[in-house]
């Protein structure tokens, strides 16, 4: 049946408030194997082996395949311990909505990402940056100004503060929220000192 | 600083769990999030030999979760990240195929906005870390991704082990991949993924960002320029028209 209209986060809570109960070991060890193995076994998945694919029959096939498994397995809210579900129509109605482009950064150092298909001659954008990974504190800036300078980065990634003002980042405490803006204002500033201060991040 | 420095026009990131899993946490701040209009990236990396199991089952959970990433969570671009269960990398083989799969996959089906992110297993200043950049490069241009995020060099787990010069390698192999025949591509990568991956065991642990560039000027040491040199030949050798 056609979707009424895509699924928004309110509704995707009100739909898992409502789930059916599932323990987690049962999900993770049952639930997700099971399917996962009938989804390749229904489309006849085998890689062979290629890294990348040339067989677009096998690429359409895998597309049915990652979409039934997550009609016919839901999503799993793990604090409530319940499973919600969506229809093929909602999830194709999500994906028509989704943008085909957007605009990372500002001004002259904007930068537009659209859909390439297949190997297209256009490269993709460069997000430079050290990926979440740990960072001192005394050389965040300087390190973020080394991806900022490179002319092939188009946007920045941030590093993880280690500490802040000498006090351990730790989660789930104030000192965690100092240092996730101070992060943020170390990045700025070094597109800054770069030249480029409305790449985005 | 307005916003805390974030404004609508740079991402805000927000993960799933593993496997087709996500908690309340996520769902507040989506909810914050779409209210206001921000960009929105939705992060989740698959583990291969986790509770998906082998190569296409992990293929046909991260298309599931990529799908998820903008039906359910409304994202705007889906941050990839194919992991080893074993290697903690990226730019593993059985990594590399599964995110490529799943990337020509759903690229051949819909308009989505792709990305992908990097974790090699070598440390910077390496020569195997750089050309394990450039395979994860090479694999995501050729199979349709529009977002390269990285890199986490040293699997991203040591402190201060990353630098401006792998995202240099990133780009830059990716530049010189677009367009390329997918058939040599796949040739390229065969012989570049084989020249590393029987390395993992004694994998080059690299140097601190510290090590690798001065601190004040920001500019990479002549050792590492020379490494970078070497690994721009070594994928020239194999056949990537790459610039320096």
């Amino acid at each position: 049946m056609v979707a009424s209209r895509a699924v928004d986060i309110f509704e995707a809570y009100t739909r898992f408030n409502t789930g059916k109960r599932v323990r987690e070991d049962s999900w993770d060890y049952v639930t997700v194997p099971n399917n996962a193995l009938a989804m390749k076994e229904k489309y006849q998945i085998n890689f062979g082996p290629d890294i990348v694919p040339t067989d677009d029959d096998l690429s359409d096939r895998l597309f049915h395949a990652g979409l039934e498994m997550l009609v016919t397995t839901g999503f799993y809210n793990t604090n409530l311990g319940r499973v919600m579900y969506l229809t093929e129509d909602e999830i194709l109605e999500g994906v028509r909505k989704a943008p085909k482009k957007i605009k990372l950064g500002r001004g002259k150092d904007q930068v537009s990402c659209k859909s390439r298909h297949g190997n297209s001659t256009r490269k993709p954008i460069i997000e430079g940056g050290p990926t979440g990974a740990p960072v001192s504190e005394e050389i965040f800036p300087a390190m973020m100004q080394s991806y900022v300078q490179e002319p092939v980065v188009d946007t920045l990634v941030s590093g993880v503060l280690n500490t802040v003002c000498g006090q351990p980042a730790t989660t789930n405490t104030p000192w965690e929220i100092r240092a996730t803006l101070a992060e943020i204002r170390y990045v700025r500033e070094a597109c800054t000192l770069c030249g480029r201060p409305g790449m985005g991040i | 600083m307005t916003n805390a420095g974030h404004r609508i026009t740079d991402a805000h990131e927000c993960s799933q769990l593993n496997e087709l899993k996500m908690d309340m946490t996520g769902l507040n701040m989506l909810a914050g999030w779409t209210t206001e209009g921000d960009t929105i990236m939705i992060e989740q990396m698959p583990i291969f030999g986790g509770y998906c199991g082998g190569v296409e089952e992990t293929a046909i959970c991260d298309v599931a979760t990529t799908l998820a990433s903008f039906a359910l969570f409304s994202g705007n671009f889906h941050l990839d990240g194919p992991i080893h269960i074993r290697w903690g990398t990226t730019t593993n083989r059985e990594s590399l195929q599964i995110a490529a799969h799943a990337a020509a996959a759903i690229d051949a089906n819909t308009d989505l906005l792709l990305a992908n992110q990097y974790y090699p297993m070598a440390g910077p200043c390496t020569e195997m870390c750089l050309l394990e950049t450039a395979a994860q490069a090479i694999n995501d241009t050729a199979s349709g991704r529009e977002l390269l995020s990285g890199s986490a060099a040293a699997k991203g787990v040591v402190q201060d082990k990353t630098t401006g010069m792998e995202a240099r390698m990133m780009g830059k192999a990716a530049l010189a991949t677009a367009g390329m025949k997918v058939s040599d591509v796949n040739e390229l990568l065969e012989k570049l993924v084989s020249g590393y991956e029987g390395n993992y065991n004694s994998a080059p642990a690299g140097k601190r960002f510290q090590e690798c560039y001065d601190v004040k000027t920001v500019k990479p040491t002549a050792e590492y320029l020379q490494v970078y040199d070497g690994a721009v030949q070594k994928l020239r050798d194999l056949g990537l028209d790459i610039e320096n």
